[in-house]
């Protein structure tokens, strides 16, 4: 798995790509703790080129939505492709993170 | 922090009388088993996605239950069907539920207490001495029910197995329950081993029943 980040004013975009499983669990923690600096932190995450998650990837992911949750931040991911939507779907992760189609719409909802 | 097998072991019990609450056997096989999966799972020892349950890592993680489960996991294919794994691991549970029990005595949770009903039959039971553990688990899982708050993997994990136990009602009051019920299975269906252990405790509940009825 990959990950870069870029600053976009006052939000943190994150772009994943790859697979998020067990093997990318300490990358992907080190890289998303970082990208939720700002106070509050807005990030918006890229998952456009994410082609496959599992639950460890998920929990990743549960465990940056609580933190920023509890900085009163705000979180988006947008660009899910179908299978890892079918995850989140499954798993009712849909309910708990703000999912936009992209980018785009990510950063605008986290603005 | 207690594995989640020594959990459901400690929530089972009624703190008042030491003795555990009524649950079908083979109920409590696949909720130990299940609790046990899912706590390797926290360990970053299995992962899971709808398809299958992988054995990332061997590396025994220093408890004997965990570790046993492991070893066993570890004996079948690279990939398992989750419902199987928690099958195979339920043959075991009342070995688990045994060792679970002995630890939390060594820690000074519970004590064993033997006795006879009606001056004949034998009894064992095990009286809380710490309720420490027991009343922060319910006092978190009711907060969690009962807010807007993102769970961490672990309250996930504790409330399919309290659920599945059919136990949200020693953390929930009568007048919570019900409208606390979307919420209740919006956290359950977090963890895929936890739906797995949800459908098996389901379909074993109404095996028991359709024997019951036509016996």
């Amino acid at each position: 798995m990959e990950i870069a980040q870029e600053q976009d004013g006052d939000v943190m975009i994150v772009r994943l790509s790859g697979r998020l499983d067990s093997s990318a669990v300490s990358t992907a923690e080190e890289g998303l703790s970082a990208a939720t600096v700002g106070q509050p932190p807005r990030v918006a995450i890229d998952m456009s080129g994410l082609s496959y998650i599992s639950s460890a990837g998920l929990r990743v992911l549960l465990v940056l939505a609580k933190s920023v949750q509890q900085r009163e931040g705000k979180l988006a991911l947008g660009g899910l492709v179908a299978n890892v939507h079918e995850v989140f779907a499954l798993t009712n992760f849909d309910k708990v993170f703000k999912i936009e189609s992209d980018l785009t719409s990510a950063v605008a909802a986290v603005r | 922090m207690l594995s989640f097998p020594e959990e459901i072991v400690l929530l089972l019990l009624d703190e008042t009388r030491g003795a555990f609450v009524p649950l079908p056997e083979s109920v409590f096989a696949i909720v130990m088993s299940g609790a046990a999966l899912m706590d390797l799972e926290l360990r970053n020892r299995i992962d899971t996605d709808p398809e299958k349950m992988t054995v990332v890592d061997r590396t025994p993680v220093g408890d004997d239950i965990l570790d046993d489960v492991l070893v066993g996991l570890g004996k079948k294919s690279a990939h398992l069907d989750i419902t199987d794994a928690l099958y195979d691991v339920a043959l075991s549970a009342e070995d688990y539920r045994v060792w679970a029990l002995n630890r939390l005595i060594a820690r000074g949770i519970l004590r064993e207490e033997n006795g006879r009903h009606l001056w004949v039959f034998r009894t064992r039971r095990y009286p809380i001495i710490d309720d420490t553990e027991q009343q922060e688990v319910r006092a978190r899982l009711r907060h969690l029910v009962m807010s807007d708050e993102i769970p961490d993997p672990r309250d996930i994990v504790l409330i399919c197995l309290v659920d599945a136990c059919a136990l949200m009602g020693v953390v929930l009051s009568e007048a919570e329950l019900q409208p606390a019920t979307p919420r209740i299975e919006q956290l359950r269906k977090m963890d895929l081993i936890g739906q797995a252990v949800t459908r098996a405790v389901s379909e074993t509940e109404a095996i028991i029943k359709f024997a019951a009825t036509t016996m």
